[in-house]
């Protein structure tokens, strides 16, 4: 990176700069992210449409978590505007929150409310249905501590936790910052199933991974280098996964 | 909102039974210092009797601090806050649900400080209960809105530690002085509602200063 005279661009999109709503899940155009002097997305343009899995690859600090992070409204773009079917970034921040779900580093648990006193306070504030929680805890495999702390918990038994609390939002745009983290493979196929899940529902997914295993999962690759996209459609493997996503 | 800023009280006062900090840490800081105050004034009752509402609510207010920080420390342990940030929730919601949850505790802690002080002070506790239950709650209410507003405020400073209590003290000064006030003529057994009157306006500012303030301060 370097300064605003330094910015490449390498792939210029020539995508209509309004998100339509029967169009688009998610789209970004010419977002820039700066943080103090140091750009983290460079006039980024993007467009998820529904039914997609959007992969997102690139190097330590290419800006894959700043950019999933201005789709989740953590981040407000600098320059550019975006938006998630249809709403604002900016503007209209809690119609986007009330569909979009990022799952990132942190699994945003309570260290001292059991596995499902967690799940059922994020129903209650994402206007979900409590009573879904025995089921999700079940699907995720942690039904059995539903009532212990998860301050005891594993790393990847927190990471089941969090997917959880995406089956009981059930989000239309579902956001996941390197979902592979810490997860066996048992685990790792949880992941499959709530991008499936997103997709059926109509929805879309984007996903921030290092791991190769990742492809087989993503319709379409896009990689990040020092804040800027630079391409990569690929035909779509969905339909080819091992053991079917749908 | 209600039942979004229930839902987060509940949580709140949840943890703090859970995790006891309350118990184990703001009630032994609060009791220690109120006991520190009475020995450095020494014997003469009558004297405490008559800065005893002075050294409460400076008790309280120290208290309020320690409670409000640890309320946000339980947030940004792995990232909490951000995940309630970025619920659909009002964030209006979250600073009420905040506020109720640190005026429980609050309300909960100034219990055992009177009864402290009434044992050991001499206090007339007797002279008027119901006005001195609604200076309590009056003053609690406000405090509580101060720490919930600049407690998300301090967690996304580097020194979060020394920039509470900087936003938090100052803007309690007009509540102190009102609710020392209004507790020296409720031991006394006057009237008391023209200080009530300025507590609650107190309230309606602090409180709809959080409302309205809570979500801008929040967004990146």
């Amino acid at each position: 990176m370097g300064g605003a005279g330094g910015f490449r661009h390498v792939v210029r999109r020539r995508t209509h700069p309004t998100c339509r709503i029967d169009a688009h899940a998610a789209c970004l155009d010419g977002v820039t992210r700066v943080f103090g002097q140091q750009p983290a997305l460079v006039r980024v343009r993007l467009v998820v449409r529904p039914g997609e899995v959007v992969l997102l690859r690139g190097t330590n600090g290419s800006g894959k978590s700043t950019l999933l992070r201005v789709l989740a409204t953590a981040v407000t773009p600098t320059h550019g505007r975006g938006c998630v079917f249809g709403h604002d970034l900016v503007t209209d921040r809690r119609d986007v929150r009330r569909l979009t779900e990022l799952v990132g580093h942190q699994t945003r648990l309570y260290g001292d409310l059991s596995a499902a006193e967690n799940l059922r306070f994020v129903a209650r504030m994402h206007h979900a249905d409590p009573a879904l929680v025995p089921a999700v805890l079940e699907q995720v495999g942690l039904l059995e501590v539903a009532d212990e702390r998860t301050r005891g918990f594993s790393q990847g038994m927190r990471q089941r936790l969090a997917m959880a609390r995406t089956l009981v939002r059930a989000p239309s745009l579902l956001l996941l910052d390197e979902p592979y983290a810490g997860l066996d493979d048992q685990a790792g196929s949880l992941v499959h199933a709530l991008v499936a899940a997103t997709i059926r529902r109509g929805g879309a997914a984007v996903l921030a991974s290092h791991d190769d295993l990742v492809g087989f999962a993503a319709d379409r690759t896009v990689t990040l280098a020092a804040g800027e996209t630079v391409v990569v459609p690929q035909p779509s493997l969905l339909s080819a996964a091992p053991g079917g996503l749908t | 909102m209600t039942g979004e800023a229930l839902a987060l009280a509940a949580k709140d006062l949840r943890l703090e039974l859970r995790g006891r900090h309350a118990v184990s840490t703001v009630l032994p800081f609060a009791v220690t210092l109120l006991v520190a105050l009475g020995l450095a004034l020494g014997p003469d009752r009558p004297l405490l009797r008559q800065v005893a509402p002075g050294l409460l609510w400076i008790t309280v207010l120290f208290a309020a601090v320690l409670a409000t920080r640890r309320s946000y420390e339980l947030e940004g342990e792995d990232g909490a806050l951000e995940g309630l940030l970025l619920s659909p929730a009002d964030p209006a919601a979250i600073f009420l649900g905040k506020a109720a949850a640190l005026s429980v505790q609050l309300l909960a802690l100034e219990v055992v400080l009177v009864t402290v002080m009434a044992l050991l002070f001499g206090l007339p506790l007797a002279a008027a209960p119901v006005a001195l239950a609604l200076v309590c709650l009056l003053a609690t209410v406000g405090l509580a809105a101060i720490g919930s507003l600049f407690g998300v405020v301090a967690q996304a400073a580097r020194t979060r530690e020394g920039v509470l209590p900087l936003l938090v003290l100052p803007a309690a000064i007009p509540l102190l002085v009102d609710a020392v006030r209004a507790t020296s003529l409720a031991l006394e057994g006057r009237d008391v509602t023209g200080w009530l009157g300025l507590l609650l306006s107190f309230d309606v500012v602090a409180l709809a200063a959080g409302t309205l303030l809570y979500g801008y301060l929040v967004e990146d």
